[in-house]
């Protein structure tokens, strides 16, 4: 027998935590034995191993008989007078301390298990609970005693924070009845009556299991580690492994341990790269962060990070992410059904989750990397308050000093910080506050005459509130702004600041409402009051002669009121409907030019100029969106869904290239731009596979967009009074099948996702001056049919783990310059048809290792190295293409961003 | 390892670190395209339809531009037919004085066996020109235009053809004779310090009358000279051109004005196809460019002279660093300084009583020879 002493709470790797659910049995005689004598038996008899300290048990005396026992009911005997408490671990270690579990794969913390009537009330004794009993009555047999099952629900949460999990996956491995927990940690599992081993696997990170005994409807909450293993990965989201059981469909998660197992760009994890994984999930270039979910465009994606609407979600010309890995606890991105809380964009919601930091300790942690370097700090201020900010920033200039003797890169500058700062204070079990404040801010040029900025500028103040166990509410308001601006200083008479912002105020009511089992209801308010300053031009210093142009400013009101209903008709069947209704309003003042009536709107037909006084109500809009989705599960592992939803959007993007460039501006509807709608329905399988190891989806989905906007030719759309007259009122379609293979457990991790898709849009039947390739169909900017994304990830030893990323996709359409001829006495470039061409495919693979250090609990600091090469071919993946004149012929270039393999490190620090 | 790191790191911020030459496959119809250009005039003034063929973008040194032999003829609803003489190169003649009532349509037979339609073109007699002008403004000198619309000339298009008259930054009226290894006066035909150059301008200017009260366009902006400018340092001259057009022909020269205006770079607008009234008759979905009108062009020239305009110095890039070199050379080494002919005489040196010079200070033939720069005979229409 080996007596040895271990550290208490020093736990790292254990192999895979195997779920036993059988324990060995004990039988014998145990009569006044010592404490180290009774488990020198034990060991001997079973292959258990006891780890204790001496001076802990040196009191200890075991007096009792087993017949065909569990040692957990022994030890629960042999422990019951003395302040000495137990873990087992799955290799059957069994861990012995004082007064506080050891964190092996147990909780050291509570769990409670009462009626649900006084869930609240005995909070606190859930120590003597779990030791007295380990196998916990649900529930009471007289409820409802003639049905066959009954339905388990509660919450589950992180020891380490005390915080819901969100994304933890509630099993029972039986009947394989699994369902994941929400954002607020709730899970509910329809069960036969009956006992059952309730297995809780928080992804990436340790698996807990409660035995229960089901008697009627009830409450188990539960407690559980996240991980320790992975020391700054927090898992995120709903995982993989509730894909089928969900109800939702064309949802897409990414944890943010997912996201740094993939190779990152100049070695900055960036959450948007990881949202590019996902089926259906295409970008048109790799230095855009502009991305386009299921053929619409990128304008079409509500960004949110908590409360706040992000408008432009890049760094640096879009080659970073603005958001601070640090600081997000996950994404998702909702692709098919969006749920009926969120509103006012075509496409999809991502919803970044920020994070507020731990609550035990004050702790950070940081990056630094060849271009930029990031700090947060985060932790407990009181017992009900915890905090974290996070700050990024670059700096690449001593870079670019290096490379002063090649070319002209002196000239060039980029720079860019961003800084996050979110509170969260918890009054009492039923009130909290959350604070979120977001600025990033980016300045940068290519040549010393002409200097860019934007600039986001975020705040969302969000109170929760529960009014009953049934009815939960959350009151939020804030003000989202960006705004960007062009200082040129060609020559001094030239100089000019061109500027424009977008800045939105928003209130917000949401609550939700589980009437019984069966319904969980969503209704709320949402308004938004919008601001937005078209553009301005000025003159830059006293010497230049540019005339100031200023285009009124646009304001909005927009209302818009929901309900939904998630209805669990049947353990097979489950729907989820709704609508949501908006109003939209453009006030004044303004001045809005008239047209000859069912006339294209040209320069040649405006016939006068009609002005609106403040605050009177130019343009109205209202109307409803509809969500319907619905889940049937054909057996254990698999189920087939269908959703329809139609949506609505009242702001635009402006952007008549392929590329999503920052000085692309918003625009408000208006009596001539309408907001877009446009309608999805979807259909979708989903199956697990290998003992759940496995797990694949396929959704086909058609989609109808209408009042999209295009650009005549030449289009003109900065600081153009008239923008109506340039842009052509236009329908879109997209359809396609996303097929995803995941692989989430295991020392291979990985998924495998392949769309097909077109987008396609055409000139709408108005009356328009042109009609873009006749009228026809034709490719969206972003059409790319073939997608494929391979990420996988091996993990070499619990330190070393090392990571691949395949990604493919056919070329994007281009409008060609084709050939040239002379006409009215000049040479005339011919063009093809719009978008009839494309530029080469992409291809890229990336490769990256990611190294822990040391995992001792009480480091002082624990690092991990993440080095790696991204585009590991050097393949010169066209990013653009584009003609320019020289000697006096047009000559084409493709433009690569990342022609060569980019090698990049970053050291990782967390405290 | 190091000079990866940079060249990654200048791909990533100058965008045009990395670029390659593109050299898209393009689908072969999309190369040749026929190009159909004509304003026919209906009142009998000889008139030309030009026929041609789109050429690759990319430069060629061996291109040589071929041009499509056909029959070309207008025929009216009625009827009536009115062959086009083929001038060779392409040019296709129409004189006729035509019935302006009815309405036509073009038809094309090329040797290749192809043959082309027009849609129905109605012709469009264009009003008079009532005014050109121009004005000083603090930009310069603007051109503009006054007219005004009528019932069946609503949408109109302006083009236009420059000539100015200019002057070298350094003016010499000596010459090296290289027979008489000497510096010689030159001679009217040989003069290089006031020359004239000019050529079409690609610019199009549309405009729709009926966007003004009684369609009374005026002072329709047409050019503006910059201050100090070239084009007026001496004398400006500009010859307008005004059509009438129906609907689709101000549409089609709408999108051939944008696209020329751009030439797809990474930010830039989309362009747009642009395609005309001319249709195969083989293949319907067979690319061809051009709007061809019926109708009458009215024209009207303008002369600006510098005096009307000053102050104006003018600044032509072309002269900068022009000056007159300080060393005298002397007689002995006339030809080894001018005899290339890039050094040019310019200043004779005579000392005082004497009378004959002992040499010329010089300055580079780019800054007094006029004629690398235009033509030094004056056009047939100028008016001093």
């Amino acid at each position: 027998m080996k007596k040895i002493l271990l550290l208490i709470f020093v736990i790292c790797f254990f192999a895979e935590v195997n779920a036993q659910t059988k324990s060995p049995k004990l039988t014998g005689m145990y009569l006044g034995m010592s404490f180290e004598r009774f488990a020198e038996r034990v060991e001997s008899e079973t292959d258990f191993k006891f780890y204790f300290k001496e001076k802990d048990v040196e009191n200890l005396q075991v007096n009792l008989q087993a017949t065909d026992s569990d040692i957990k009911m022994i030890l629960s005997q042999v422990f019951a007078k003395t302040d000495l408490t137990y873990s087992i671990d799955s290799s059957n270690r069994i861990w012995v301390s004082k007064t506080r579990k050891i964190q092996i794969d147990f909780p050291s913390d509570y769990f409670l298990v009462q009626e649900r009537q006084d869930m609240q009330a005995n909070a606190g004794d859930s120590l003597s609970a779990f030791d007295k009993n380990k196998r916990f009555v649900i529930g009471k047999s007289s409820d409802n005693p003639q049905s066959k099952t009954a339905v388990l629900s509660g919450v589950v949460t992180s020891i380490e924070s005390g915080k819901p999990m969100n994304g933890a996956i509630v099993l029972e491995k039986v009947d394989y009845n699994q369902v994941s927990t929400d954002q607020n940690g709730k899970y509910q599992l329809t069960l036969a009556k009956g006992r059952h081993t309730i297995w809780v696997q928080n992804i990436g990170g340790f698996q807990e299991q409660r035995q229960i005994d089901l008697k009627g409807d009830g409450v188990l909450n539960m407690s559980i580690e996240e991980t320790i293993l992975s020391l700054d990965e927090v898992v995120v989201s709903s995982g993989a492994l509730s894909n089928v059981n969900k109800l939702d469909m064309g949802v897409q998660s990414i944890t943010i341990a997912e996201v740094k197992r993939l190779p990152a760009v100049m070695g900055e994890v960036d959450v948007l790269k990881g949202v590019l994984t996902m089926p259906g999930v295409n970008t048109v270039g790799e230095a855009t962060s502009g991305f386009n979910v299921r053929g619409g465009a990128a304008d079409q994606n509500l960004i949110l990070l908590g409360n706040s609407t992000i408008f432009n979600p890049t760094h640096a010309f879009g080659f970073f992410s603005a958001f601070n890995a640090d600081i997000v606890n996950g994404v998702e991105l909702y692709k098919g059904s969006i749920p009926v809380n969120y509103g006012g964009r075509l496409s999809s919601v991502l919803q970044v989750d920020p994070n507020f930091g731990r609550s035990e300790k004050i702790g950070g942690s940081g990056g630094i990397g060849i271009l930029t370097s990031r700090l947060s700090l985060d932790g407990p201020i009181g017992d009900k308050t915890n905090f974290m900010i996070g700050g990024r920033t670059t700096y690449s200039d001593w870079a670019l000093n290096l490379l002063e003797d090649e070319a002209d890169l002196n000239d060039s500058k980029i720079t860019f910080y961003d800084i996050n700062a979110n509170i969260e204070h918890r009054f009492n079990d039923k009130n909290s506050l959350e604070f979120t404040a977001y600025l990033s801010q980016d300045d940068f040029r290519f040549d010393p005459d002409t200097t860019y900025s934007y600039q986001n500028l975020n705040f969302a103040l969000s109170w929760k509130h529960f009014f009953n166990d049934e009815l939960e509410g959350r009151f939020s308001a804030g003000s989202d702004s960006y705004q960007f601006g062009i200082i040129g200083q060609d020559n001094p008479l030239n100089s000019f600041d061109f500027g424009f912002d977008v800045n939105q105020l928003f209130l917000k009511a949401d609550f939700e409402y589980r009437k019984n089992e069966k319904h969980i209801m969503t209704f709320g308010v949402h308004g938004i009051q919008y601001s937005l300053n078209p553009g301005s031009n000025k003159p830059y210093g006293s010497e230049s002669i540019v005339i100031e142009k200023v285009l009124d400013p646009e304001n909005a009101r927009e209302i818009s009121i929901y309900f939904g209903d998630e209805f669990t008709i049947s353990d097979e069947l489950s729907v989820s409907y709704g609508g949501r209704y908006m109003l939209y309003q453009l006030v004044g003042p303004m001045t809005v030019n008239q047209y000859v009536p069912d006339a294209p709107i040209t320069e040649g037909n405006l016939i006068g100029q009609e002005t609106y006084d403040k605050g009177s109500t130019v343009k109205t809009y209202s109307g409803p969106e509809f969500r319907f989705s619905a889940r049937y599960t054909l057996d254990n592992k698999s189920s087939v869904k269908a959703g329809f939803n139609t949506m609505r959007q009242n702001i635009h993007l402006l952007s008549n290239t392929a590329a999503i460039a920052p000085t692309d501006s918003w625009k408000l509807s208006d009596t001539y731009l309408k907001p877009q709608t446009g309608g999805q329905a979807s259909v979708g399988y989903y199956r697990s596979l290998a003992k759940n190891k496995l797990e694949f989806s396929t959704e086909v989905y058609y989609r109808y967009m209408a009042n999209l906007l295009d650009y005549r030719s030449g289009a003109n759309i900065i600081l153009n009074e008239n923008i109506e007259q340039d842009v052509l009122n236009s329908d879109g379609k997209a359809y396609g099948i996303e097929i995803l293979l995941k692989k989430s457990t295991g020392l291979l991790k990985g998924s495998l996702a392949y769309t097909y898709s077109r987008s396609l849009m055409k000139t709408s039947d108005e009356p328009s001056v042109e009609k873009i390739n006749n009228g026809d169909f034709y490719s969206s900017n972003f059409d790319q049919p073939h997608h494929l994304v391979l990420t996988a990830n091996y993990e070499l030893s619990k330190r070393v783990n090392t990571s691949l990323n395949l990604n493919y996709s056919t070329g994007r359409p281009i409008t060609l310059p084709l050939s040239k001829f002379d006409y009215a006495g000049s040479e005339r470039v011919y063009f093809s048809e719009r978008n009839a061409y494309r530029i080469p495919d992409y291809f890229r693979i990336d490769w990256s290792i990611n190294i822990e250090g040391s995992h001792k609990v009480k480091k002082l600091a624990h690092s991990s190295w993440s080095l790696g090469v991204y585009n590991l071919l050097g393949r010169s993946n066209p990013y653009s293409v584009y003609y320019t004149p020289v000697e006096g012929q047009l000559r084409g270039y493709q433009l690569s961003i990342f022609a060569q393999p980019i090698p990049f490190i970053t050291y990782n620090f967390r405290f | 390892m190091n000079r990866l790191v940079y060249i990654s790191l200048l791909c990533v911020i100058l965008l045009n670190g990395c670029r390659e030459p593109f050299n898209p496959d393009i689908d072969p119809t999309d190369l040749s395209v026929l190009v159909v250009e004509g304003y026919l005039d209906t009142q009998g003034i000889p008139s030309e339809l030009k026929l041609s063929y789109t050429r690759n973008i990319q430069p060629d040194d061996s291109f040589s531009p071929t041009y499509p032999e056909a029959d070309v003829y207008l025929r009216s609803e009625a009827g009536a037919e009115y062959p086009l003489t083929n001038k060779g190169l392409g040019i296709f003649e129409f004189a006729y004085d035509i019935p302006e009532d009815e309405n036509y349509r073009l038809y094309i037979s090329t040797n290749e066996g192809k043959s082309y339609t027009s849609d129905l073109i109605k012709p469009i007699l264009t009003p008079d020109i009532i005014e050109v002008g121009f004005e000083k403004n603090e930009l310069g000198a603007e051109v503009y235009l006054t007219t005004k619309g009528d019932e069946n000339a609503d949408d109109f298009l302006w083009t236009y053809e420059e000539t100015y008259a200019f002057r070298p930054k350094i003016s010499s009226s000596y010459r090296y004779d290289e027979e008489l290894d000497d510096v010689v006066i030159r001679k009217e035909d040989e003069r290089t310090n006031l020359c004239y150059r000019g050529g079409v301008s690609p610019d199009l200017i549309l405009e729709t009358s009926s966007r003004f009260e009684n369609q009374y366009v005026f002072r329709q902006s047409i050019t503006q000279i910059l201050q100090d400018e070239e084009r007026l340092s001496v004398r400006y001259s500009i010859l307008i051109s005004q059509k009438a057009l129906d609907k689709e022909a101000s549409e089609f020269w709408e999108i051939l004005r944008k696209n020329t205006n751009d030439l797809g770079s990474i930010f830039s607008p989309l362009p747009s196809n642009i395609r005309g009234n001319i249709r195969s008759d083989q293949d319907s979905s067979e690319p061809v460019i051009g709007h061809v009108s019926l109708g009458t062009v009215k024209q009207k020239r303008l002369f600006i002279d510098v005096r009307e305009v000053i102050p104006w110095r003018a600044q032509e890039p072309d002269y900068f660093d022009c000056f007159i070199d300080q060393d005298t050379v002397l007689i002995d080494r006339y030809r080894q300084a001018f005899g290339t002919g890039s050094f040019v005489p310019v200043v004779s040196i005579v000392l005082e009583g004497a009378y004959d010079p002992i040499g010329y200070r010089g300055a580079l033939r780019r800054c007094t020879d006029c004629t690398l720069r235009g033509t030094n005979i004056k056009p047939d229409f100028w008016e001093d």
